[in-house]
């Protein structure tokens, strides 16, 4: 399907400058497009980026430019309302015993956070697609690991449901011949009332909804796997363990089918008068050097962007705009 | 008159024989059902005794709706302690 906008995930090791490359990159764009840019890490640092507070509801920066950071309490809560609140109405009578409560617990179940953010990357871009509002979407990513585990959600959660599509098939297929031999419906009692038991897909809600799972996630994966509409951009520094890192990042995104196209080497030291040097910087730029190298060898097909190291933090508008012209190379890219 | 309830008689037998064959042919179907809701079951809450499990969201999203799955896995985890009986009784074995 075609899509009109374009989604840019920034990923990298914490403290590498995800969220200083994610605003300038979002600001440089958003000279010529209508952007929004998303914090997704826990640990928010956008807002201090741009100097200004954000929220949870999109804040104008500039004319263009859009940011949210997004509230991660309230987005857990809002995911496990819709699931607790099911289940509470179905299993209505724990609240004679009180027990409802004990169903709360939920929200400190296992990888409730990652869904929780994959649900929300969906649901801003269910909006969008919807509302057309933004021409560019920028994602600041939490550090690699969690980010990772986000990404992989999608084809993780599309392998578990076609298998149990598959099996939930089966069960209604024997349910029908049941029902074609017996020539009634099976039934079943549960709390001393009779049920019938669903034979057919569109009347049994286990597999509608399966079927309603597949579609958010063909959705997203729609979205995250067509490298025409999104790409991941890697930050690293120019030292070995971020690029160990994003390398390692880089085979993961690429066996699930997410593009990286562009690698952007932050805080590289860029000094032309080397004689005077003390001997630690001496050893720390002979370091870097190799570092350097390593991303040429291990980054081949991606387009390598080096940033220098700013003597001043790079933080407010005026700063980033500087920043941005760094980035020129991907942000046309993205443009065009 | 002796006629009519004799072929009222031989339709109601019939009939028995019927149900009793049809009951009989779809015997192994149920517990082929019974045992395929066990697993779906036991694939889709498995985490709850350990084994490899769905991300948590499908099987909270799915677990509203499993309620017959469940009282199918108690009734079966109830007879596993006598496996051999529940083989004997399907394959007739006395």
């Amino acid at each position: 399907m075609e899509r009109n906008f374009k989604v840019v995930f920034f990923m990298g090791k914490g403290g590498v400058g995800k969220t200083t490359c994610a605003a300038a990159f979002a600001l440089g764009v958003s000279t010529k497009r209508k952007t929004l840019i998303v914090s997704l890490d826990p640990a928010h640092n956008l807002g201090d980026v741009f100097d200004v507070k954000l929220g949870d509801e999109p804040k104008r920066i500039t004319d263009n430019l859009y940011a949210v950071e997004v509230d991660f309490e309230k987005m857990i809560s809002k995911h496990l309302k819709s699931l607790t609140d099911k289940v509470k109405d179905i299993y209505g009578y724990l609240r004679v015993l009180n027990l409802d409560r004990y169903i709360d617990v939920l929200r400190h179940s296992p990888g409730i956070e990652e869904y929780a953010t994959l649900d929300k990357i969906m649901e801003i871009l269910k909006s969008n697609v919807r509302s057309g509002k933004y021409d560019i979407i920028v994602f600041d990513t939490p550090p690699t690991g969690l980010t990772l585990r986000i990404m992989a959600l999608p084809s993780i959660s599309a392998i578990w449901i076609e298998k149990l599509m598959k099996l939930r098939e089966a069960i209604l297929d024997r349910r029908r011949i049941i029902e074609e031999i017996t020539g009634e419906k099976i039934k079943a009692v549960i709390k001393g009332e009779e049920f019938e038991i669903p034979s057919g897909k569109e009347e049994d809600p286990i597999y509608k909804e399966l079927i309603h799972m597949k579609r958010e996630i063909d959705f997203i994966n729609s979205i995250i796997k067509d490298s025409k509409v999104s790409m991941a951009v890697l930050v690293v520094n120019p030292e070995v363990l971020p690029i160990f890192e994003a390398k390692r990042a880089l085979e993961f995104l690429s066996k699930l089918g997410i593009s990286v196209q562009y690698v952007i080497v932050n805080k590289v030291l860029e000094i032309s008068e080397m004689a005077s040097l003390p001997k630690e910087l001496m050893t720390k730029l002979n370091q870097e050097r190799e570092a350097l190298q390593l991303i040429n060898n291990y980054f081949k097909e991606q387009v390598v962007i080096n940033i220098p190291l700013f003597y001043e933090e790079p933080k407010g508008l005026d700063k980033l705009t500087v920043f941005s012209k760094y980035l020129s190379k991907l942000i046309n890219n993205v443009v065009i | 008159m002796k006629n009519k309830v004799f072929k009222k008689s031989l339709r109601k037998v019939l009939s028995i024989i019927s149900n009793l064959l049809r009951a009989k042919s779809v015997e192994y179907v149920y517990v082929e059902l019974r045992e395929l809701e066990n697993v779906f079951t036991l694939i889709v809450l498995g985490s709850f005794i350990g084994l490899p499990s769905p991300p948590t969201t499908i099987s909270l999203r799915l677990l509203p709706y499993m309620a017959r799955e469940i009282i199918v896995s108690m009734s079966v985890s109830s007879r596993l302690s006598d496996m051999l009986a529940e083989m004997a009784g399907l394959f007739e074995i006395t």
